[in-house]
């Protein structure tokens, strides 16, 4: 009876939750105007991030928003890191990408592309004030590269020839940051993005600004024979606004202008105040984000950890088994893989797209579930035998023994454990970030990726993160108190 | 003995763990109001045989029959059984969550055998008879040895059980708590409650025992009244075992 209850109860809340983020993924969609989900890379600049009001822009979104409005179609853009991005589309968990992406043989297989909208080159670049003069001096140096990036394949390609060491990085900033700060020696990206970098204020140095390695074109990608409907509509809008200057000008915009248009006044940015200050809404919402899914991932892996320990010291060898196996599988994934195969894999096999913010929660759920599914078990093995046999010598069922004898001195036992254990969901929901979800961790790159204060950022970030900890370790210690 | 007295029945048990004999081909009767107690060296399997009768060990094969129910039958709801045969433990076994009240209180009430208000009015009736009246309310941990396996009695009693199984009650106990322990076994042999006792405690053997049964290597070696066994015993093992146990 108490098992099948929380059973129900654990089941009506992820179903309220995942129809919640159905229903919150959707927006209003006209009948005549085909809705896409276009991905992109979310700390692309100057074609793709996030200004200082919290908007997208760059030379991609704008071209994208101004294709739309001319070949009347509306969009919902998933936000996530360029890797991420493109297997996205490849997945048809997007119907389209526009992430900078250059066009290369080996895309061509997976995707088509559009017709080429922005010329492009690789830059290699190092500090600002390195001895470094030619390929040739980095030999036995690292070279800090962002993965699945067309510039990172130019520079792999010359690996062995200059014989130096590759450090593989996720996002721009942080490979910026490596190489400014000489962790590594130089880097390998896309012409325009690095100058825009530098431009604002980035302290790094190009090397070959008039001869771009690999010169080649960025386009816009659909799965290779999907959404050949959308790739249509984007060369026709593309060629329109070719034709009557408004790529020129968009360019213009971005390239021709001071980091301070985007990112607020310069005063702003050199003081954890004015960041905060400039920042304000996005960091709320970013906390706000985090602060929700800790509650929910504390809530629901709470109840089903409990479901998995009680399972894990049932009567019954199956259940036994089952409880076992699932603690061993989640508590084995990392973290981040298990967020990609739920947010990423898996809407591939089932046919539905699973909203970021679903896929989540589910992943805390699973995840977190399990570990403390795990001391949950352990907790109630931690009770005396003695005690369990003396309330079955009585005659009580082992059912009514569990649930009046057992189960409340193990969770005594477990108090500890779980108050941890909430304190390891508020730190794991950082990794959501991978799946784009824009909580504070992510909130936080997206900030640095257009203002390239990393120190003053993530300060102001980790601040709030310790505050919620206190914040959930005081609350934690008052139950704890309640409860003996 | 007519078969309407006969309590429990237990006929050709055997148990055994791994390569570890613990009980060869046990047959015993006893019978209603009747006190056994079953003596023998540590391993010879009594505490075993004892755990058998409420199921808490189930034999190999072999035939157990409890208060008319067969026990070693999958088929017989356990629960309803274990109602009638209370259990005293040498570790106590009380319940720590739950104060003292709330131990005897606990099985009646789950059990429906009787509402709150007239569970608690017996639970006090029982510690006034363990002498323990004052104690009602205070949890479980703040007791002595002694005074918890009191509790642990009136909580057995509170089911009120035809059957009581004590195993090694006073083993754990202080030496200045046993005497307590004992005089309410005494008391409850007195009135009449069919007792099966585990204990190393002789003298007690002596003075309230119907019959005494020697254990040893998982066997019955020897059983009799209390004359019989303790002053005249005739099982070789069992002449050894006494003199170990007496100049101990």
């Amino acid at each position: 009876m108490f098992k099948k209850g929380i059973l129900v109860g654990l089941l009506t809340i992820l179903s309220i939750i995942i129809m919640f983020g159905f229903t919150a993924g959707n927006h209003l969609v006209y009948a005549d105007e085909p809705d896409y989900t276009i991905s992109t890379d979310a700390t692309y600049p100057p074609f793709d991030f996030q200004d200082k009001n919290n908007q997208y822009v760059g030379i991609d979104q704008d071209i994208l928003k101004e294709i739309a409005k001319r070949e009347h179609f509306t969009y919902t853009l998933k936000l996530m890191s360029f890797t991420s991005a493109a297997q996205l589309v490849a997945n048809e968990q997007a119907d389209g990408i526009i992430a900078g992406m250059a066009i290369t043989e080996e895309r061509k297989a997976v995707y088509d592309h559009s017709t080429p909208y922005y010329k492009t080159g690789v830059a290699w670049i190092v500090k600002k004030g390195s001895k470094i003069k030619s390929l040739k001096d980095l030999k036995g140096k690292t070279v800090a590269l962002k993965t699945g990036t067309a510039a990172s394949e130019y520079g792999k390609s010359l690996q062995t020839k200059y014989g130096f060491n590759v450090k593989y990085f996720n996002d721009t900033d942080t490979m910026y940051n490596d190489v400014a700060v000489g962790n590594s020696a130089a880097t390998f990206e896309d012409m325009p993005v690095i100058q825009y970098a530098i431009k604002n204020g980035v302290k790094l140095k190009v090397m070959n600004a008039d001869h771009p390695g690999n010169a080649g074109w960025y386009g816009f990608f659909v799965k290779k024979g999907e959404n050949q409907a959308l790739l249509s509509a984007f060369n026709r809008g593309f060629a329109a606004i070719k034709k009557d200057g408004t790529y020129d000008k968009i360019v213009a915009k971005y390239l021709g202008a001071n980091q301070s248009t985007f990112t607020g006044a310069k005063k702003d940015n050199f003081s954890i105040w004015g960041i905060l200050k400039a920042n304000k809404s996005a960091f709320l919402k970013g906390l706000w984000q985090t602060i929700t899914l800790t509650f929910l991932g504390i809530i629901l892996a709470s109840i089903w950890g409990v479901v998995l320990g009680v399972m894990g010291v049932s009567q019954n060898k199956f259940v036994r088994g089952v409880s076992t196996m699932i603690i061993y599988i989640f508590r084995g994934l990392p973290l981040m893989v298990l967020a990609f195969f739920i947010y990423i894999g898996l809407p591939g096999v089932i046919g539905a797209k699973i909203p970021a913010f679903t896929a989540g929660v589910l992943t805390l759920v699973l995840n977190e579930g399990a570990y403390t599914g795990a001391f949950v078990r352990g907790g109630f093995e931690a009770v005396e035998a003695g005690q369990m046999e003396a309330a079955r010598s009585l005659g009580l069922p082992y059912r009514t023994a569990m649930r009046r004898v057992i189960m409340p001195q193990g969770l005594k036992i477990m108090v500890p454990s779980f108050i941890n254990q909430f304190i390891i969901t508020l730190k794991d929901t950082s990794i959501l970030s991978a799946i784009g979800l824009l909580e504070l961790t992510q909130t936080g790159s997206l900030i640095v990726a257009r203002n390239s204060q990393g120190f003053r950022v993530w300060a102001i970030v980790a601040i709030m993160y310790l505050i919620i900890i206190t914040l959930l370790t005081w609350f934690s210690n008052w139950a704890q108190k309640k409860l003996q | 003995m007519s078969e309407a007295q006969v309590k429990v029945h237990v006929d050709k048990v055997n148990k055994s763990y791994g390569e570890n004999h613990v009980l060869r081909d046990i047959s015993l009767d006893i019978a209603e109001n009747e006190v056994v107690v079953m003596i023998g060296p540590s391993g010879s399997g009594k505490s075993t045989f004892l755990r058998m009768l409420n199921q808490l060990e189930t034999p190999d094969n072999g035939t157990i029959i409890v208060d008319g129910y067969d026990i070693s039958d999958k088929n017989t709801d356990i629960n309803k059984v274990r109602e009638n045969i209370g259990m005293v433990f040498q570790n106590f076994n009380l319940f720590n969550n739950y104060t003292v009240l709330e131990n005897i209180m606990l099985a009646p009430v789950e059990l429906k055998k009787l509402d709150k208000v007239a569970a608690e009015k017996k639970a006090r009736e029982l510690l006034e008879t363990v002498g323990l009246s004052d104690k009602a309310d205070m949890p479980v941990s703040s007791l002595s040895g002694g005074q918890k396996q009191r509790i642990a009695i009136a909580r057995a009693l509170a089911m009120t059980p035809d059957i009581m199984l004590f195993d090694e009650p006073t083993s754990a106990l202080d030496p200045e708590m046993v005497g307590d322990v004992l005089d309410v076994m005494k008391n409850l042999a007195e009135s009449g409650m069919t007792m099966i006792i585990v204990t190393h405690e002789m003298g007690f053997a002596k003075q309230v025992a119907d019959r005494v049964v020697f254990f040893e290597s998982g066997k019955i070696q020897e059983s009799g009244t209390p004359d019989q066994v303790f002053d005249a015993p005739k099982n070789e093992r069992l002449q050894e075992f006494l003199s170990k146990v007496t100049h101990a």
